[in-house]
């Protein structure tokens, strides 16, 4: 047999052993999916009788029930969590990105000092912060307000050092040093030429980002209590928590199910820029 | 061509320094005004007495390090309660954070290798990720009911006459443990798996193809080009695993209904703190110490984490910085 | 000159604090704001309470998951002072178990203090609940709540041989006869209740001191101590499940095909606990009737309270009496919601009504008729604000003893805990 015959066959072996694994683990995930639809396929007495596998015909009447509901306006909120999350995520990517390149390029006084601090904050618990958030946002009157849930994002310590950790690994200063040599400002330096070549970063973190903060129930409902800017995970919540009038868990599975289309949807969407992002890069290299 | 001594002298008496602390300023602006104060709240109210009897606030009076001591006092048979829940954070962590890794790793390098050329990588890389998506409350009710004492898998089980009807998942630390673990996998792995990712398909290609030329095989090329390049995004994804993993608190919340069973084994050190924070009293004080404990606990472990990884990486990454300078260096 | 200044300063301010001191006609508010954990009272506000005109009610709904009811609620009444008119809390509402540390405290109002009077058909201890130490009442009941046994006809009559509900009633009257049926049920391969904590608020409601005395200490009544001994006993004989009270394993066995014999709850149970036996398919309709069981007890209710600092008294007077006196709509109340309301005469004419049946879940008994005389034994006693947490905590933390992932002095270590962590001023014995 010769090498190459050999090494094809080893790349055959391989290549079944690698879909195995893809399949497996694609299944297990995709299951958990099928379980939220059966679930939201289900009357609410179905749903109490136990469990199977079976989706029932109650999807659309639970849809209709979602979407209909008169207390609580599944459109409005899921815009209000689009807001929210869309904003965070792009402050978050694009601060934490500028605040890292600041970092990463530049040689000034204290900046080691600076870098250990932004890690050391990074350290310090979210849930360790969060009711002293709420009593400042409290005294500062943004309750009811979009402000708190948006702002901070600039400030995002772990963003800031992946951002930081991407550009170590990936930016040459000598890029840099081009640019200025061209006579670019180094701000535009940064807008025009250091973005898109951390594009693939972005992408990332805005998709984790623009997650995390579309399911973020805690802070959100300490400070909205306004039925017109509640956002998703709080009309859950209240769903869940329903009197038994009104208590449906098939309406619950479903609105679970409805919150999860705009994040897969933005994270399609991110996932090819990925892709595109590092193709465009190693064009351009 | 000719200007380029002449601006090159410009560009190096030029101090860009300003440049950094502008940069840098919004971010310290807004971290500041939003986190820095409620943080100094925190540390601030651990020296304090701060609670509330029904409506009635009690305090906030000085008492030194009584809530430190109080949280450090052993129980009638010896445990101290936080080194425990200590304990139970970081091994539920870790069997959790093992296959996170090692899987996430492989399909990094499956999805970027260039010579298995998988097809349907839009479907995989979307499939896996798919489990961050799901809240994490919705998740553990949805494990809730697959392993509840109704649930198909006990059914299945007595079915088949391996264990019999007084069975119950939630009864043992080892299975309560086990479905935590799993759910912190599942949800994860992908997460990590897209950020490796990221960090492969930004290394240079041809890198790859010169050590293959070179006549490195597929291991060596992992080892001595792509391992070490990857090393800073690996040192991001490990340490922040494990301040997400500190953190830990929504899926043994839900799954186990506030309550860390069996026997608070699997109760987490954020699960502690949350009692004290949104408990009754809202004891501020108690919950502002353990806060502080377990921030040093991860600035302490991060730190030396971040100093070893890093550490070798620097040493590993000059050979191949030079050598990817070099080779820009004959594009230009 | 300076000093004439500051004499019409002093007088001006002086004027002014005696215009403020004197009682004025007491100008009505355009904004009603109402803090509710869910919807269940909002929907019956809607349907029978008539806003006045030009009058906005603002519905400020937090779910009480996390504790984010209570937590925002807290927030509120203590900003209460420094906010809006507008924005003030007019009124809130609040369950039995947790009722008194509103009641107690100065940010409910006496409601004598806007001309509502407690009317005499309004349950007593709903009156009781809703005053504090010093018999100052803060607000109204919509609802009573005396619970019963609702127990299996075809089960019971397999068991004893009759499924009559004053024979029923004659086997299980006390609890030695009881646990005697109990032991009859499981020879019979029936269970006598499918959850540990199924008895629990027949026990918890009879105790004859509080949960915390005086000297902030923790201490067990003896109902709760037989409680335990009563369930130690049934789980070890096989008598109950050893499921949660809401767990999905315990409503199961409310389907045709269940093995369980008695249930413990109020009216508002059937509908929030046993939709399994009402099911089209597998439920058992018209299987079930209510006695009252080995001692009486009550189990729940919503209170209305009247929040300090509300410019809306007319309309808290308005609402308070529409849901205590106005017959027509409690009677409506009755029979097309399926509550038991607050006010003796209208519960007492259904009671009476030989037409009168229940057959939505029963077997067409007059259920009011049984819940009217046990809502004559319920009394208030022995509350404490700690009620809901303490409950809900040993509880759970005996669930894991009685499933036997535990020994009983771990368990009961770990419910010292729990208490200690909840509430800093509870003395517990030490853990």
């Amino acid at each position: 047999m010769s090498e190459n015959t050999k090494g094809r066959i080893k790349l055959l072996l391989l290549r079944i052993v690698v879909y195995a694994i893809l399949i497996i683990l694609s299944a297990l995930c995709l299951f958990f999916f099928y379980l939220m639809v059966v679930n939201a396929s289900r009357s609410n007495a179905e749903l109490a009788k136990g469990f199977t596998l079976i989706p029932s015909g109650n999807f659309f009447t639970n849809l209709k029930n979602a979407w209909n509901d008169a207390s609580i306006n599944i459109p409005r909120g899921m815009l209000n969590s689009l807001i929210i999350a869309l904003s965070t995520a792009v402050l978050t990517t694009y601060f934490s990105a500028l605040t890292a390149y600041g970092v990463h390029v530049y040689d000034f006084k204290g900046k080691n000092l600076i870098f250990t601090f932004i890690m050391a904050i990074m350290m310090i618990p979210a849930q360790v912060s969060a009711l002293g958030f709420v009593q400042l946002m409290n005294k500062f009157n943004l309750t009811n307000n979009y402000i708190p849930l948006i702002i901070p994002g600039i400030a995002a310590p772990v963003v800031f050092f992946y951002m930081k950790q991407y550009m170590e690994s990936v930016l040459p200063l000598d890029v840099i040093d081009a640019a200025r040599v061209d006579g670019s400002s180094e701000f535009r330096t940064f807008n025009t030429i250091v973005l898109p070549m951390l594009k693939p970063a972005i992408a990332v973190q805005m998709i984790f980002s623009f997650v995390s903060s579309w399911n973020n129930y805690f802070i959100p409902a300490l400070l909205l209590d306004k039925a017109e800017l509640k956002t998703v995970p709080i009309m859950i919540a209240q769903l869940r928590s329903a009197d038994y009038s009104k208590f449906d868990m098939g309406k619950v599975y479903m609105f679970i199910l409805l919150a999860i289309l705009p994040v897969m949807i933005t994270y399609i969407i991110l996932s090819k820029s990925i892709i595109k992002g590092v193709t465009a890069g190693s064009v351009k290299g | 061509m000719k200007k380029q001594p002449e601006m090159q002298g410009r560009v190096k008496s030029i101090s860009y320094a300003k440049w950094g602390y502008i940069f840098i300023i919004p971010f310290f602006i807004v971290y500041i005004l939003f986190t820095l104060v409620p943080q100094f709240l925190t540390v601030y109210n651990s020296f304090f007495e701060n609670y509330r009897i029904g409506l009635t606030q009690v305090g906030p009076n000085y008492v030194g390090l009584e809530n430190y001591k109080a949280l450090f006092t052993p129980q009638s048979d010896g445990t101290i309660l936080i080194l425990k829940y200590t304990a139970n954070t970081f091994i539920l962590w870790i069997i959790g954070a093992i296959p996170q890794f090692v899987i996430a790793m492989l399909l990094a390098v499956f999805f970027t290798s260039g010579r298995l050329n998988i097809k349907g990588q839009g479907f995989f890389k979307t499939v896996i990720y798919m489990p961050n998506l799901i809240m994490a409350a919705a998740f553990s009710m949805l494990i809730y009911t697959l392993f509840s004492k109704v649930g198909p898998i006990q059914l299945f089980l007595e079915h088949q006459g391996i264990i019999d009807k007084t069975f119950d998942f939630f009864a043992y630390r080892v299975s309560v443990r086990g479905m935590i673990a799993f759910m912190n996998f599942i949800m994860w792995f992908g997460n990590t798996t897209i950020v490796l990712m990221a960090g492969i398909m930004g290394i240079d290609q041809s890198l790859f193809e010169s050590a293959t030329i070179d006549g490195a095989n597929a291991w060596q090329v992992f080892f001595k080009v792509t391992l070490p390049l990857l090393m800073p995004i690996f040192v991001y994804c490990f340490i922040t695993a494990m301040i997400g993993g500190i953190q830990m608190f929504d899926v043994p919340q839900v799954l186990t209904k506030g309550d860390g069973l069996p026997n608070e084994t699997t109760r987490t050190l954020v699960m502690y703190l949350n009692r004290y924070l949104s408990g009754a009293s809202r004891n501020y004080g108690a919950a502002g110490a353990i806060s502080v404990i377990i921030f040093i606990m991860t600035g302490v472990l991060g730190f030396v984490v971040y100093k070893m990884l890093a550490a070798q990486y620097q040493e590993k990454r000059s050979a191949p910085k030079y050598h990817r300078r070099r080779q820009r260096g004959e594009n230009a | 000159m300076k000093k004439l200044f500051t004499i019409l300063i002093v007088a001006l301010m002086l004027v002014s604090i005696v215009a403020c001191q004197k009682p004025k006609p007491a100008e009505q508010g355009k904004v009603f704001n109402i803090y509710a954990w869910n919807e269940e009272f909002k929907g019956f506000f809607e349907k029978y309470y008539k806003v006045p005109e030009g009058v906005t009610v603002n519905w400020i709904i937090n779910p009480s998951d996390n504790g984010v009811y209570q937590q925002k609620l807290d927030e509120a009444l203590l900003n209460q002072a420094n906010a809006a008119a507008d924005d003030k809390i007019d009124m809130f509402l609040a369950e039995a178990d947790y009722i008194g540390k509103y009641v107690e405290s100065d940010y409910t109002m006496d409601v004598t203090s806007f001309g509502f009077k407690n009317a005499s058909t309004q349950y007593e201890y709903t009156i009781k609940a809703a005053s504090d130490s010093k018999g100052v009442c803060k607000g109204v009941s919509f609802q009573c709540c005396p619970a019963a046994v609702i127990y299996r006809k075809s089960i019971a009559k397999d068991v004893l041989g009759t499924d009559v509900p004053e024979e029923v009633q004659a086997a299980i009257d006390s609890w030695e006869k009881f646990d005697a049926v109990a032991a009859q049920a499981k020879e019979k391969g029936y269970y006598m209740t499918a959850s540990f904590a199924e008895t629990f608020r027949a026990f918890s409601n009879n105790c004859t001191k509080p949960w915390v005395d005086e000297n902030n200490n923790l201490q067990f009544d003896d109902q709760i101590t037989a409680w335990i001994e009563q369930t130690e006993k049934y789980v070890q004989n096989g008598y109950t499940l050893t499921a949660g009270v809401w767990d999905q394993e315990k409503t199961n066995e409310m389907f045709a095909t269940g093995k369980t014999m008695c249930f413990f709850g109020p009216a508002w149970y059937y509908n929030f606990c046993m939709n399994n036996a009402m099911d089209p398919n597998d439920g058992c309709v018209g299987d079930w009737c209510i006695v009252k069981g080995p001692q009486a007890y009550f189990w729940g209710g919503t209170w209305l309270l009247a929040a300090t600092g509300s410019d809306n008294t007319e309309m808290l007077k308005d609402i308070f009496e529409t849901f205590t006196v106005n017959t027509d709509v409690l009677k409506s109340m009755v029979k097309d919601d399926n509550q038991y309301v607050n006010n003796t005469d209208v519960v007492k004419e259904f009671a009476e009504d030989p037409n009168y049946g229940n057959t939505n879940i029963l077997d067409g008994q007059n259920d009011i008729a049984v819940f009217y005389e046990l809502a004559k034994d319920i009394k208030w006693e022995n509350h404490t604000n700690y009620d809901q947490i303490l409950n809900e905590g040993l509880q759970n933390k005996l669930q894991e003893y009685f499933k036997g992932s535990v020994d009983k002095e771990t368990a009961m270590k770990n419910f010292y805990n729990y208490v200690k962590e909840q509430y800093n001023n509870i003395i517990v014995p030490e853990a």
